[in-house]
C-alpha cells in the first residue's frame, strides 16, 4: 500500500516537473484564471456525525463482536424452548422405571470433552439437572431470558420516565424546585435500601423487580437531561448557532443530540448489567422471584449452596459463566457506543 | 540593534503530527533566525502553526507530534536533537519561557498563586529558602502592576479576574529569569482596554529583564504597536519576514496583502470589510506548489506547480512568491493597502 | 462558609426526616405477623391485644409521634421474630462495631490498592498497565458482585486455610472478608483517579508548569495528583454505599456478625421493627457520607468555600 502511494507520488511529482520543464516561462507566469470555489476545498466538508459514529464503532472490533453475541444470546434464549427435545424448565425430570428424581445428574456435554462417567440414563441433560431434577440447560436459558428482559425493561422504562422528567425539570422553571428536591432525597439515600425496602414490602415477582429498580434509576437520567435542556440556552455554540438564526430545531439535531444519545445509551447499556446484579442480590437476601419463574440470581444462589462440593459446582459455573459474558458485554458495548459517539473521536 | 546577534535559529523545520495513523505536516521547511532582544511577531491565521512553531523551541509539542526534519540551533546546541525530558528541563524556563492564551485556566486554581511563583524561582534556584523565595515573588508580582502583593500572594487564581491572572502569568515567567519569552497570543483572551494594558507590561518586562519576545497573534494591529519584525505564517510555512514597516508598507506577498486588507482599522465606514475567500489548505494533504494559491486572485500557473523560494526584497525583507520573480507579470497592490501608508502618513 | 455549612447540615437532616417518616409509613403498611413470634399459633384476640400493647392501632400520625420520641430516647423498639422481646439497640449495639470496623479497613485497602492503581494507569495511558487495569476494572464493575464473591470464598478458603465460622479475634478470618469487600472500592477508585488524572494533564495550568520547567515527576505529584484527588472526595460517599451492600453479602457469606448479615436474616424472618431499624441506619450512613463528602469538599477546594454550591453535587 505504502508503496503504491509512494509510487504514485513519485508518478504526480514527475508529471508535475515535466510540465514546469515543458511549459514556457510565459505561460508559467501567467495567471491562473480564478475560481473562488477551488478556495473553499478542505476535507472536513462532508462530515456526517451519524456515520462517523458508526464508523468508529465498527472500527472496535470487541464491541462489534460482542454485540453480535448478546444478540445471539437473546435470540437463542427465545428460540431454544422451539427446538426439539427441550425439557421444561419448571419440569422435575423422574427416572421412569424407578420414579425417584434425577437428582443432580452431571452435565452431559462434560461427556463430549473427555469425562465419561455419564449415567446410564436414556436422557441427555445437556448441562445436568439441579438437586431436585430439573434441567439445568432449559433453566439457564430461561433464566438468561428473564434476567435479559428485566434488565432490558429497567434500562428502557428508567430512560423514558427519565428523559421525559428531566424535560419537565429543564423547561417548565415552576417544577425545578419540586425535581430538585427529590433529586436530593433520592441521592442521598442507598439505592440498594430501596430496592430492599420495596421488594420486603410487595409480593415477589417480575414486576415487584422492575419497579423496585426503577424507582430510584431514572432520577439521574432526569438530571442528566435536565442539564442538557439547561445547555441549549446557555452553552456558547448553540447561542451562537442561535444568532446565526439556526432554528432551535437544528439546534437540537445537531448540536445536542449527538451528545445526548450518547449518553442515554450509554446509561441504558450499562442499567442492563447493574439491574441483573441488583437481581442478584434481591434474590440471594430472599425476596427475589419464585423459584418457576428462574432468573440467573436464582440460579447462581441455588449453586452457591452447593458449590463446596467439587462435583456439583457445575450448577454454580455454568450461570456464572453465562452472567458474566452478558453483563461485561453489555458494559463493554455501551462504552464502545459513548466512545463512538463522542464528537472528539471522530477524525 | 544595528550588530544583531542570533540568539536562536531554525532551519528547514517540519512537524509532523500523527493524528489516528493520519500523518498532518503542521510545519513544512521553516527557517527562521530571532535576534538577541528584539520583539518578533508571528502572524497568522489560526491553523497556521504559528504555536506549534514556538513549541518545538521548548520541547512542548503534544505527544504525537515531531520534529521531523531541521535544526533549531540554541547556544551551540541543536534542540532539534533533544528527546529527553531531562535535556529539555535546562532549556524550559530558564532559557527560554512560555505566556499562553488563556489566562483563566494556565493557573492551577488549587494553589496559591504566590506558590506557583515560587516554585518558578526554586526550579532554577533549588537552595533558596521559602521566605527569600515569597520575598521575589512578590517583588516580581509589583513588578507585573499588581497591587498589594504581599496579600494577594495568598491569594488563589479565582479571586483574580482574567487580565490580573494574565499579569500573573508573566510574573511566573519573569520569575523563570528567561532569555526568551514566548507570548502565544497573550492578549486574545481579553478586552481591549486590558490588552493595552498587558502589552505595556511586556514591554516594561522586556526593558527591566532584557528579554527576546516572540508575540504570537493573528492581530495584526496589536503587532503593530509591539514588534520590531515580523513574520507572516500560512498553513504551516513563514511566506513572509521583515520589519515591521517593510510588512505594514511594502508587503509582496499576496496573502499579507489579504491580511493586511481585512484588517478592521483599514475599513471604510459603510463598506463591507474585506475578508479573504475560502479555507486554508488541508495539511493531512502534500501541499502542491504556493499553498495560498487556491485562494488567491492573483495566482499565476507556476503557483499551482512550484512551491516559491524566498525573494529577497531587502537585506531584511523577504517573501515566498512567484511574483517577485523576474519573469512574472507586474501585479500592482490592492487599493486598500495603499491607503494604509497614508493613513499613518496623516 | 459557616452558613454554607449550616445549610448543608440542615439539608441533610430534613433528607433523613423525610426518610425515617417514609419508611415508617411504609412499614405499617407490612403484613402484621411481622410484629409477633409465633404468629400462627395465637388467636385473633391475642393478636389484638398484642397490636393494641405495641401501639399499632393507633393512627399514623399517633404512632410517627411515638415512634420519634422513642428514637429521641434512642428506643427503636424491640425485635419480635429475630430474637423475641430483645431491644433493637442492645442488638444493633453489638453489631455495629463490627460492620465499621471491617467497612473501614475494607475501604483502607481500596484507597491503598485503588489509588497506586490509578496513578499507573494514568502514567502508562494506553500502554499495557492501563489496558490490565482496565480490563479489572471492566469485570469488577460489570460483573454482578455476588459472583466473584463466591469464587474468591470458593478457592480462598482453600489456598489460606481459615475455619468456616468466622472468628473476629483471628487476623486471618478478616483477609478474605475485607479483600472482597475492598474490589468494589478499589476498581471505582482506580477508575476515577485515572480519568481526573487524565484530563488534568491535558489542561492549560499543566502546560504552563510543564514551560516553566517542572519536571514531569513533580508534574504528577504535585500539579496533576494533587488536582485529580480533589474531585475524588465527591466519591467517598458513594464508596460508603459501596461499602454498605457489600457488607451485607459479605457478612452473611462469611457468618460475620455485623449489621449487613443482620438485615438478610431479619428480612428473612420477617422481623419488621428490625428490618426498619437496619433499613433507617443504613440510609443515615449514607446521608452521613455525602455530607462528610460536601464538607470535606469545602475545606479542601479554595474555589467552593466562598462561592454558593448549588444542590447535589
Amino acid at each position: 500500500m505504502a508503496a503504491l502511494r509512494h509510487k504514485l507520488s513519485s508518478k504526480f511529482e514527475r508529471h508535475v516537473s515535466d510540465q514546469i520543464e515543458t511549459m514556457p516561462d510565459e505561460e508559467l507566469f501567467s495567471f491562473h484564471t480564478y475560481n473562488a470555489d477551488e478556495g473553499e476545498k478542505t476535507a472536513y466538508s462532508n462530515y456526517s456525525y451519524w456515520r462517523s459514529t458508526l464508523n468508529s464503532f465498527k472500527k472496535n472490533k470487541t464491541a462489534v463482536i460482542l454485540v453480535c453475541l448478546v444478540v445471539g444470546i437473546l435470540l437463542f434464549t427465545f428460540i431454544q424452548p422451539l427446538l426439539p427435545n427441550q425439557y421444561d424448565p419448571n419440569l422435575v425430570n423422574n427416572d421412569p422405571s424407578t420414579g425417584i428424581q434425577y437428582r443432580n445428574i452431571p452435565p452431559y456435554i462434560l461427556t463430549l470433552v473427555g469425562n465419561t462417567d455419564y449415567p446410564e440414563i436414556k436422557e441427555t441433560f445437556w448441562f445436568g439437572t439441579n438437586s431436585i431434577g430439573q434441567d439445568l440447560w432449559a433453566r439457564i436459558w430461561t433464566g438468561t431470558r428473564n434476567s435479559l428482559l428485566i434488565g432490558i425493561a429497567v434500562a428502557s422504562i428508567e430512560a423514558l420516565i427519565g428523559i421525559i422528567a428531566g424535560v419537565l425539570w429543564g423547561y417548565v422553571r415552576k417544577l425545578d424546585w419540586f425535581f430538585t428536591e427529590v433529586y436530593n432525597i433520592l441521592d442521598n439515600v442507598p439505592q440498594t435500601i430501596i430496592l430492599v425496602l420495596i421488594s420486603y414490602m410487595l409480593k415477589p415477582g417480575i414486576k415487584t423487580l422492575i419497579f423496585a429498580m426503577c424507582i430510584t434509576g431514572w432520577i439521574q437520567m432526569a438530571r442528566f437531561i435536565r442539564n442538557q435542556v439547561l445547555m441549549i440556552r446557555d452553552r456558547e455554540y448553540n447561542l451562537a448557532s442561535r444568532c446565526v438564526g439556526t432554528p432551535t430545531r437544528r439546534v437540537i439535531a445537531k448540536n445536542l443530540l449527538p451528545y445526548l444519545v450518547s449518553v442515554i445509551m450509554l446509561r441504558m447499556a450499562l442499567s442492563v448489567p447493574a439491574a441483573i446484579g441488583n437481581e442478584v442480590f434481591i434474590t440471594y437476601i430472599g425476596l427475589g422471584l419464585p423459584t418457576n419463574i428462574p432468573s440467573l440470581g436464582q440460579l447462581i444462589n441455588d449453586g452457591r449452596q452447593l458449590m463446596m462440593s467439587a462435583s456439583l459446582r457445575y450448577q454454580l459455573i455454568f450461570p456464572t459463566v453465562v452472567i458474566s459474558i452478558v453483563t461485561i458485554s453489555f458494559y463493554i458495548i455501551g462504552n464502545a457506543f459513548s466512545d463512538a459517539a463522542d464528537p472528539k473521536n471522530h477524525i | 540593534m544595528n550588530k544583531k546577534e542570533i540568539i536562536l535559529s531554525a532551519k528547514d523545520v517540519e512537524v509532523k503530527f500523527d493524528l489516528r495513523g493520519q500523518i498532518l505536516t503542521a510545519i513544512r521547511d521553516v527557517s527562521l533566525d530571532i535576534y538577541h532582544g528584539e520583539t518578533l511577531a508571528i502572524v497568522g491565521e489560526s491553523g497556521s502553526g504559528k504555536s506549534v512553531f514556538t513549541k518545538t523551541f521548548n520541547g512542548l509539542l503534544d505527544k504525537n507530534g515531531t520534529i521531523s526534519k531541521g535544526e533549531l540551533i540554541y547556544n551551540g546546541e541543536d534542540l532539534a536533537k533533544y528527546k529527553k525530558d531531562r535535556q529539555w528541563l535546562k532549556i524550559r524556563g530558564h532559557e527560554i519561557a512560555m505566556i499562553m492564551q488563556e489566562p483563566m485556566t494556565s493557573l492551577n486554581p488549587l494553589k496559591s498563586i504566590g506558590d506557583q511563583i515560587v516554585e518558578a524561582i526554586r526550579i532554577r534556584d533549588r537552595k533558596i529558602s521559602y521566605s527569600k523565595a515569597k520575598n521575589e515573588a512578590i517583588g516580581y508580582l509589583s513588578d507585573v502592576g499588581i497591587r498589594n502583593p504581599e496579600d494577594r500572594f495568598k491569594q488563589y487564581p479565582h479571586e483574580f479576574s482574567g487580565g490580573m491572572r494574565q499579569r500573573v502569568v508573566i510574573a511566573i515567567a519573569i520569575a523563570c529569569k528567561p532569555k526568551i519569552l514566548i507570548c502565544d497570543e497573550p492578549t486574545t483572551a481579553l478586552d481591549v482596554t486590558i490588552q493595552a494594558q498587558i502589552l505595556t507590561v511586556l514591554k516594561e518586562m522586556k526593558e527591566k529583564y532584557s528579554l527576546t519576545i516572540v508575540f504570537i497573534t493573528h492581530d495584526l494591529g496589536v503587532v503593530a504597536n509591539v514588534a520590531d519584525r515580523i513574520a507572516v505564517m500560512y498553513a504551516g510555512d513563514i511566506i513572509e519576514i521583515g520589519t515591521t514597516d517593510e510588512i505594514f508598507f511594502d508587503p509582496r506577498h499576496p496573502y499579507t496583502w489579504a491580511l493586511l486588507s481585512s484588517m478592521p482599522q483599514l475599513g471604510i465606514k459603510g463598506n463591507d470589510l474585506f475578508t479573504i475567500q475560502g479555507n486554508p489548505p488541508n495539511l493531512f494533504t502534500e501541499i502542491k506548489g504556493d499553498a495560498f494559491a487556491p485562494r488567491n486572485p492573483h495566482a499565476l500557473k507556476i503557483d499551482f506547480l512550484k512551491r516559491p523560494p524566498y525573494f529577497e526584497v531587502s537585506e531584511t525583507h523577504k517573501a515566498k512568491t512567484w511574483l517577485l520573480d523576474p519573469r512574472a507579470p507586474r501585479v500592482d497592490k490592492p487599493k486598500g493597502i495603499m491607503a494604509l501608508q497614508d493613513l499613518t502618513a496623516n | 462558609m459557616i452558613a454554607y455549612l449550616a445549610k448543608r447540615i440542615g439539608r441533610s437532616l430534613i433528607t433523613l426526616f423525610f426518610i425515617i417518616t417514609l419508611v415508617f409509613i411504609l412499614l405499617r403498611q407490612m403484613p402484621i405477623e411481622g410484629y409477633f413470634e409465633n404468629f400462627d399459633k395465637l388467636t385473633d384476640e391475642q393478636i389484638q391485644v398484642g397490636l393494641e400493647q405495641m401501639g399499632l392501632t393507633d393512627p399514623m400520625p399517633v404512632q410517627l409521634a411515638n415512634f420519634y420520641k422513642h428514637l429521641l430516647h434512642g428506643d427503636l423498639g424491640e425485635s419480635r421474630r429475630y430474637r423475641a422481646n430483645v431491644a433493637v439497640t442492645e442488638i444493633l449495639a453489638k453489631k455495629v462495631p463490627i460492620s465499621i470496623k471491617l467497612g473501614s479497613l475494607s475501604i483502607l485497602v481500596s484507597l491503598l490498592c485503588g489509588l497506586p492503581m490509578g496513578i499507573l494507569m494514568a502514567k502508562n495511558k494506553g500502554n499495557f498497565f492501563d489496558k490490565l487495569g482496565t480490563l479489572f476494572i471492566v469485570f469488577i464493575q460489570a460483573v454482578p458482585a455476588m459472583v466473584y464473591y463466591l469464587f474468591i470464598q470458593l478457592y480462598g478458603t482453600t489456598i489460606i486455610d481459615v475455619p468456616l465460622l468466622f472468628d473476629a479475634s483471628k487476623p486471618l478470618c478478616w483477609v478474605l472478608p475485607v479483600f472482597s469487600m475492598s474490589l468494589g472500592n478499589t476498581a471505582y477508585y482506580g477508575m476515577w483517579l485515572r480519568r481526573y488524572m487524565v484530563d488534568e494533564s491535558t489542561k492549560d495550568y499543566v502546560k504552563l508548569a510543564r514551560a516553566k520547567g517542572v519536571s514531569e515527576g513533580k508534574l504528577m505529584k504535585n500539579h496533576i495528583f494533587r488536582n485529580a484527588f480533589v474531585p475524588m472526595i465527591q466519591y467517598l460517599p458513594t464508596s460508603f454505599l459501596n461499602t454498605v451492600v457489600g457488607s451485607i453479602y459479605i457478612e452473611s457469606l462469611y457468618s460475620v456478625p455485623g449489621m449487613g448479615g443482620l438485615l438478610v436474616d431479619v428480612i428473612k424472618k420477617h422481623d419488621n421493627n428490625m428490618v426498619q431499624a437496619v433499613v433507617l441506619l443504613f440510609a443515615t450512613v449514607g446521608v452521613i457520607g455525602l455530607l462528610l463528602g460536601d464538607i470535606m469538599m469545602t475545606v479542601i477546594d479554595p474555589r467552593i468555600s466562598l462561592s454558593k454550591k448549588g444542590g447535589g453535587r
